[in-house]
């Protein structure tokens, strides 16, 4: 009986117009737009999705989605047990919430030696926010177990996974004893659309909510190792020259001129 | 002359022929009937005065058959109908006759027989050969692409046939065996009688004649009632109810599926999940093949074919009958009905509604498509990627425009730079303006968005917007077949009105408007709601808007597209030309406008949903209206503008031309404010 473990984060919407955009740049902090609800990070949903693929073949897996964040992350944990996952916690404890990636991953390594026996822990590549990608190998150092990074597909049989990792110019394929984790990529392809009848029976399956001291941490000794110095949007300066002419080829003979000017040509 | 078989052994054989082929009939339909009872339940009883009105014209009256577009195919119908009804009266006097020839309506009707029945009887038997004559011609020489060329078409045409020479012949002999004065008025009939009687064909080898001919009328009429129900023209018994408990609903309306939790299953995947009068749109369909020759889909060469879904119902539902020998046998599994009628065709479907427009049996094909796409959607997910994409953006961010870079509030921060504050709706005023998700975050349609509050602004509407508490109206979602998240947005829209103490919405977009005002009722939200072009062609009239002909438009031909849920699914087809003809724009039509609009190829979620085969419908659609010669393409819907955009930068004959679209609020709007300026001009004229 297999035993997967999802780790999902809920980030704030990628597709969210360039123009809403904003910071508190005094704050350090990305202000929310109105009206526009956080979503589970992408790279997180695909490694449910890989889980499902897996739990598709043998179908006695247990699939347990596991967050570390704030009330409105329960959001992200329905809609990976209404893709088909059994089991959801969230840990919410706001001493937590300004974690970095190495208090998140000491604390979901806590959550996940409370969760053990496991076979397989799948996260996303990175997290789409902050595109950091450290938490998944930070949580197999803390476990001491291998990490395979970048998945397109996961195999796993008889306490073996088989992973094929995508390379710059290739893939290749890697084995590892379980329990392992593993990080997936875009490239393992899309995540399902639930189906209603799982959406339904999601709705009404119970998250377990955990705090620090539930997996034995004292928030207070969890320190971050990252400090955020500065915040902001980077101002994107275009400077724009038209060139005049009174003939198509006069423009373009300037413009050639100017280019190599410019070294550009 | 009496008939053969009242005299022994004759009898026994008739009664034998008789209740043999009559049961066997009886038999059949009721193994049909047997699965309309085992179909969903769906009430169709309302009205049922209107209803029974409504079988003049459309049953008796052949009017949706006899369509000016299918004149030859409604004149011979007609002619065929009328006989066979007519000629029912000969046909129950013959079975009447073979019993006693005491019994019979002839002496019934005395003199009314005698001087109307004999003669119009034969002019129906004439009528009755030259419609299959010309069935004939259509199917042998004709072969027009919407037919099934099939032998079942044969076989009962051969029936018809053979059943009106027996009839005259039968009644030949009958005249020439027994002469009475009035005779004649058989004008056919007595024809042939007075043939035989000049070559001199008598005595036992008429009698004989008269025998044989007789036998083979009755076997004839015996044979075509037994085979009916096993034949596309069962439709002759299943027309009239099948119009009679037709939907009485406007065309575009979908029904809901009542109570999520209890639901053992959500769609239609198995014929039984099927409401009865959807399988008796199976029994009905005809296979004329106009729902397809209208189809959008079909006509821009993808897999779907509206009639081959009903058809395809039809032959699921007949290789579940018993089986009447052992060559018959049904197939052991007689297959998946989404497998059957495919994926494609499913997903190919626009809403558009033409097919239904179209059959002349009202057979209602989208709902029975959109119950096998909610199947699929909310069972299966079985679905295209793009519909996919397009349901988790619903979802996930409460629109449809994936990648979308302005909010529903960045055009009225637009408008307030351009110096124009948009009242939000705060219940005090007396229209909502319902702006969809397209009009506030698509740039093209953005334009129609804010020409449309100029228009109820200079008119001095009382309106407010909902800004940021705009959500979807839902219409994507239920066209798509999750019918779940549909409801929700609807509660939620209704919740939100409701709030707000919202009466009376005005919407542009002809899908927004169409859910809200036909689909809402059914959770409850019951609102005044009118498109756009309704209600500018009401301030028109009312002097409240003043267009004038625009120096630029007025050299201009424009060309109206109707949109499908404003034209074929509400009626509104004079409203958006009054508005148009105002602002002085000279008209052009496409052939297929009005109700016989051709969908632009965005209906029925299409507007994200990635074309599987063969050419795009908007490109189609584009083709025509350049071939109008039209400068301008005047739409009443944002997808029919995304689509009309897209469609004069690629379809050749429109982008050489420099086609432009339009929405019928910005002509009004541009004319508007020409009229204005012109106004104000005149009342103060520039000092020299």
């Amino acid at each position: 009986m297999p035993h997967i473990i999802c780790c999902v984060k809920q980030v704030p919407d990628p597709e969210t117009p360039a123009s809403q955009f904003r910071v508190d740049e005094a704050a350090k902090k990305v202000v929310p737009v109105p009206g526009i609800a956080p979503v589970p990070s992408q790279f997180d949903t695909i490694g449910v999705e890989a889980a499902l693929r897996i739990k598709d073949k043998t179908p006695d897996t247990t699939i347990t989605i596991l967050s570390l964040g704030p009330e409105s992350y329960r959001d992200s944990i329905k809609h990976s047990l209404a893709m088909g996952a059994d089991e959801g916690v969230l840990i919410n404890d706001p001493a937590l919430y300004e974690a970095d990636h190495w208090v998140t991953a000491q604390v979901l390594a806590a959550a996940i030696g409370k969760l053990a026996p496991f076979d397989l822990v799948i996260c996303g590549r990175q997290a789409v926010d902050w595109d950091m990608g450290v938490v998944g190998s930070t949580i197999a150092e803390i476990l001491n177990v291998p990490c395979i990074t970048i998945a397109k597909e996961i195999q796993y049989k008889d306490g073996q996974v088989v992973v094929e990792r995508v390379l710059l110019d290739g893939f290749e394929t890697a084995e590892s004893p379980a329990p392992c984790v593993v990080t997936v990529s875009n490239e393992l392809g899309e995540p399902r659309y639930p189906q209603l009848r799982q959406i339904m029976a999601a709705a009404r399956k119970e998250v377990k909510v955990w705090t620090a001291s539930d997996l034995g941490l004292d928030a207070a000794q969890l320190k971050n190792l990252v400090s955020l110095e500065r915040l902001y949007v980077p101002e994107v300066k275009v400077e724009t020259e038209i060139i005049d002419g009174e003939t198509p080829q006069e423009k373009a003979e300037k413009l050639a001129l100017k280019l190599r000017e410019a070294k550009l040509i | 002359m009496p008939a053969p078989s009242t005299e022994f052994p004759g009898n026994i054989f008739y009664a034998l022929l008789f209740f043999g082929f009559v049961s066997f009939f009886v038999w059949s339909v009721a193994v049909r009937f047997r699965w309309l009872a085992r179909a969903q339940w769906i009430n169709r009883f309302s009205e049922p005065i209107r209803r029974a009105i409504d079988l003049i014209p459309w049953v008796l009256g052949n009017s949706r058959v006899a369509r000016p577009r299918y004149w030859y195919a409604g004149v011979l119908h007609t002619a065929i109908f009328w006989g066979f009804i007519a000629l029912q009266f000969r046909t129950l006097n013959f079975l009447l006759n073979g019993i006693d020839h005491g019994v019979s309506l002839e002496r019934a009707f005395g003199p009314v027989w005698t001087w109307a029945l004999r003669p119009s009887m034969d002019a129906f038997n004439a009528f009755v050969i030259l419609g299959v004559a010309m069935a004939a011609w259509q199917r042998f020489v004709w072969r027009p692409k919407r037919l099934t060329l099939n032998w079942d078409a044969w076989v009962i045409l051969g029936l018809i046939f053979w059943l009106m020479v027996t009839d005259i012949f039968v009644n030949s002999a009958e005249i020439a065996l027994g002469r009475s004065e009035n005779d004649w008025q058989s004008f056919i009939a007595f024809g042939f009688a007075n043939l035989w009687d000049r070559i001199g064909f008598e005595g036992t080898g008429l009698e004989l004649f008269h025998v044989a001919w007789w036998y083979s009328h009755l076997t004839d009429f015996l044979v075509f009632l037994v085979y009916l129900p096993y034949s596309k023209h069962s439709h002759i018994l299943t027309v009239a109810p099948n119009v009679f408990f037709a939907s009485r609903e406007p065309s575009g309306v979908l029904q809901p599926i009542k109570d999520f939790e209890k639901g053992e299953s959500f769609g239609v995947g198995r014929l039984e999940q099927f409401n009865w009068k959807q399988l008796l749109d199976a029994y009905t369909c005809t296979e004329c093949g106009r729902c397809t020759a209208a189809c959008p889909a079909s006509l821009t060469d993808k897999l779907l074919s509206p009639k081959q879904v009903i058809v395809d119902m039809r032959h699921l539902l007949e290789d579940r009958m018993p089986a009447l020998a052992p060559w018959t046998k049904r197939p052991a599994d007689p297959g998946d009905l989404i497998e059957t009628v495919g994926f494609e065709p499913i997903w190919d479907c626009v809403t558009c509604g033409a097919c239904m427009y179209e059959c002349p049996v009202f057979i209602e094909h989208v709902p029975t498509i959109m119950d096998m796409r909610r199947y699929m959607v909310m069972e299966q997910t079985n679905m295209p990627e793009t519909a996919q994409a397009t349901l988790m953006q619903l979802e996930q961010r409460g629109h449809p425009w994936r990648g979308a870079q302005l909010t529903r509030t960045s055009w009225i921060e637009e408008m307030a730079a351009e110096g124009v504050e948009v009242p939000l709706f705060d219940g005090a005023q007396e229209y909502l303006y319902w702006v969809g998700c397209t009009g506030a975050l698509q740039e093209r349609n953005v334009k129609v968005t804010k020409a449309m509050v100029r228009l109820l602004l200079e008119a001095g509407v009382s309106f407010g917007v909902l800004g940021a508490e705009e959500g979807c109206s839902g219409d994507p979602a239920r066209r798509l077949g999750n019918e779940y998240l549909y409801q929700m947005q609807a509660e939620q829209n209704i919740a939100t009105f409701k709030g707000k103490g919202v009466q009376k919405i005005v919407a542009n977009c002809p899908h927004c408007f169409n859910t809200i005002k036909h689909e809402y009722p059914q959770f409850e939200g019951r609102f005044e709601v009118m498109h756009h072009t309704e209600f500018f062609a009401r301030l028109v009239a009312e002097g409240k808007l003043r267009p004038q002909s625009l120096d630029g438009l007025k050299e201009k031909q424009i060309t109206y597209h109707d949109p499908c849920y404003i034209a074929r699914h509400n009626d509104l087809l004079e409203e958006p030309r009054r508005v148009l003809e105002a602002t002085g724009a000279r008209l052009t039509e496409m052939g297929r406008c009005r109700r016989q609009t051709f969908c632009c190829g965005a209906g029925g979620s299409h507007m994200w949903v990635e074309e599987s085969r063969g050419q795009r419908i908007n490109h189609a659609r584009t083709g025509e209206a350049a071939g109008t010669g039209a400068d301008v393409i005047a739409v009443a819907c944002p997808f029919c503008m995304q689509m009309f955009e897209e469609g004069v930068g690629s379809v050749p004959e429109a982008a050489e031309k420099g086609m432009q679209v339009f929405d019928v609020a910005e002509l009004l709007d541009m004319s508007v404010a020409y009229s204005r300026a012109a106004a104000e001009a005149a009342a103060d004229p520039p000092v020299e």
